[in-house]
């Protein structure tokens, strides 16, 4: 497939790029970039590839971060134990947000989603003991063992950052293209009923897609809180969601790669925006999703593959699941 | 238990507040079967044109609403040509499905921070349009509640009247963020919980039920404004949400749904 020597271009020029420049600040953009973009193909695996519309992945991303930092604050533990427990939460609360979806589709799965997210912003705000209320939880720590402070600093927490989104997205490029599960998602993206009399064990598929893009939603929280420092409520609000859909459809839907190359264009561009005004980056995310959702659904992604059968696979992520959803 | 029945008539009265939001919701969904994320912030515009109308200009406050509807309306009356029917027009003869949801949530995201950046982030408040206070029993409502109540109903049975309804739908959002605005604050994301709860209140009724949706906002009314007897009150916004986790996972049709509706 001519896409893939693409890919490894522009994935192994992000990688390196900021390296070579080696200023912090770059690589502050950079780290930062990388997270967002795990965030949001993990959205793409969930919404994208099987389509089940998540409108909550902003509480994935929170419960990541905030049971890492929670952990780390105020049990000592280290950033591993942390990242893996955040991860291991939100994995947990994915899967059981994934049951309804076995019963409900389309409209209704994404409302309960975005309820969801509310819910834990709300506690969020107001379990004091724990989260540190409307402030958040700050001098928790950062990465175990990394270097003090300085470029040594910036340099390491980037590498591991990078080797971490990109296992993550290895693993989601695998399970996709390289397992059954891959087709199962598909299948279910497809035509569930169809998949279902088929033989597909639609449940399992599920099940497994909403465990694995909430635990590497929580992942990519556990990695920004940890990187970050600082974690609070607004972490978890709706305008966290409609940033990484963003990301998702600017990129192009069931990739897994678009969202993440979506990412870091999309966070190149508001961080470009701070210097006009800091409002006008989610004013750039809306019109963003309105103009892809309407003109341009197969994203980024989909400038190359014109001739490919993959026409209309931008809208079936979501239409094929949607439609009867009403 | 003189409390209880005060709890009880603020719940009512806040329940109808919600069910003017809701119904608004459920009539462009009933309609156009487009589930407006960006609901909430036609409401906040009309709160906004409010503000500027009587603070910042002193114009008369029954102006000020109607200029708050007018706003809302012809924002409204842009939606359909600019976002729906370019999309319809694309998608040919194949179903929107959630594709209205991720779009009207871009709008949603898109109009919350450019009031954002045309009003600035600050509280406005604005003052009372009418005052005095209706005497119920023990308890007391303000006019300017009454005031929401009985012009939000007269809206919905135009909105049910004329075709235009996602601009008429919004209008009246827009109309309901003027009238509120003087018992919220104003502030670009004052719509986006009130959002939400009209989901929770659509799916409790039963989606695209108009009598669904009144009964779902008086119980969510009710619940919301008891809870605060057994739980502190910053909690009382959960009350929505879990009533919309639960109803979806043991009823998803809803109170007055038929069991087809999923």
């Amino acid at each position: 497939m001519s896409r893939r020597p693409l890919l490894a271009i522009v994935g192994a020029a992000t990688v390196l790029l900021p390296l070579l420049v080696a200023h912090p600040f770059v690589l502050s953009l950079a780290t930062q970039a990388l997270i967002w973009a795990l965030l949001a193909s993990s959205w793409d695996l969930l919404s994208g590839y099987t389509g089940q519309i998540s409108f909550g992945h902003a509480g994935f991303f929170a419960l990541g971060a905030y049971t890492a930092a929670a952990t780390s604050k105020h049990l000592g533990f280290s950033s591993w134990v942390g990242m893996a427990l955040g991860a291991a939460v939100a994995a947990l609360v994915g899967l059981g947000a994934g049951f309804p979806a076995l019963r409900l589709r389309g409209h209704y799965l994404a409302l309960v989603t975005l309820a969801l997210a509310e819910l834990i912003r709300l506690v969020a705000q107001n379990w004091l003991a724990v989260t540190g209320g409307p402030f958040g939880i700050y001098d928790f720590g950062s990465f175990t063992g990394l270097p003090a402070s300085g470029l040594a600093r910036a340099r390491a927490a980037y590498l591991l950052v990078a080797v971490i989104a990109a296992v993550g997205l290895g693993l989601m490029l695998y399970v996709c293209h390289k397992t059954r599960a891959g087709r199962g998602f598909r299948a279910i993206r497809e035509d569930e009923v169809l998949a279902e009399s088929l033989g597909i064990n639609t449940t399992a598929y599920k099940l497994l897609a909403f465990g694995v893009s909430s635990g590497l939603a929580g992942l990519a929280g556990t990695l920004y809180a940890y990187y970050i420092q600082l974690v609070s409520p607004t972490v978890a609000s709706a305008a966290t969601t409609s940033l990484v859909i963003g990301m998702a459809v600017f990129g192009g839907l069931g990739t897994i790669w678009g969202p993440a190359l979506g990412a870091i264009l999309l966070f190149a561009i508001n961080e470009g925006l701070r210097f006009i005004g800091v409002v006008y980056n989610l004013i750039a995310v809306g019109l963003v999703i309105m103009v892809f959702v309407i003109f341009l659904p197969r994203g980024l992604a989909g400038l190359r593959l014109r001739r490919k059968e993959r026409t209309l696979r931008g809208d079936a992520a979501m239409t094929g699941a949607g439609g009867s959803g009403a | 238990m003189e409390s209880l029945l005060e709890f009880l008539i603020q719940g009512v009265v806040l329940g109808g507040l919600y069910a003017l939001f809701a119904v608004g919701l459920t009539l462009i969904f009933g309609v156009l079967n487009v589930i407006n994320v960006a609901h909430g912030e036609f409401f906040a515009v009309g709160g906004y044109v409010l503000f500027a109308a009587v603070v910042l200009l002193h114009l008369p406050a029954a102006l000020g609403v109607v200029a708050s509807g007018l706003g809302a309306f012809l924002l409204g009356l842009a939606v359909y040509p600019l976002l729906i029917a370019p999309l319809n027009r694309r998608l040919g003869r194949r179903p929107a499905g959630s594709l209205y949801l991720v779009l009207t949530l871009g709008l949603s995201t898109f109009m919350q921070s450019s009031l954002l950046a045309i009003g600035g982030g600050d509280y406005r408040q604005v003052p009372p349009l009418v005052r005095g206070i209706l005497e119920i029993g023990p308890t007391g409502v303000s006019y300017q509640r009454v005031l929401v109540l009985v012009a939000q109903a007269m809206g919905i049975n135009l909105a049910r009247i004329f075709s235009l309804t996602l601009a008429l739908g919004v209008g009246l959002a827009g109309v309901g963020g003027a009238l509120m605005a003087p018992l919220f604050n104003v502030y670009p994301a004052v719509g986006f919980p009130l959002t939400i709860k009209a989901f929770a209140i659509t799916i409790l009724g039963g989606m695209g039920n108009l009598a669904g949706a009144l009964l779902a906002s008086l119980i969510i009314g009710v619940a919301e404004s008891m809870v605060v007897i057994v739980v502190p009150s910053q909690w009382q916004n959960g009350v929505a949400f879990l009533v919309m986790i639960a109803v979806l996972l043991l009823r998803p049709q809803g109170l007055l749904g038929r069991s087809d509706a999923r």
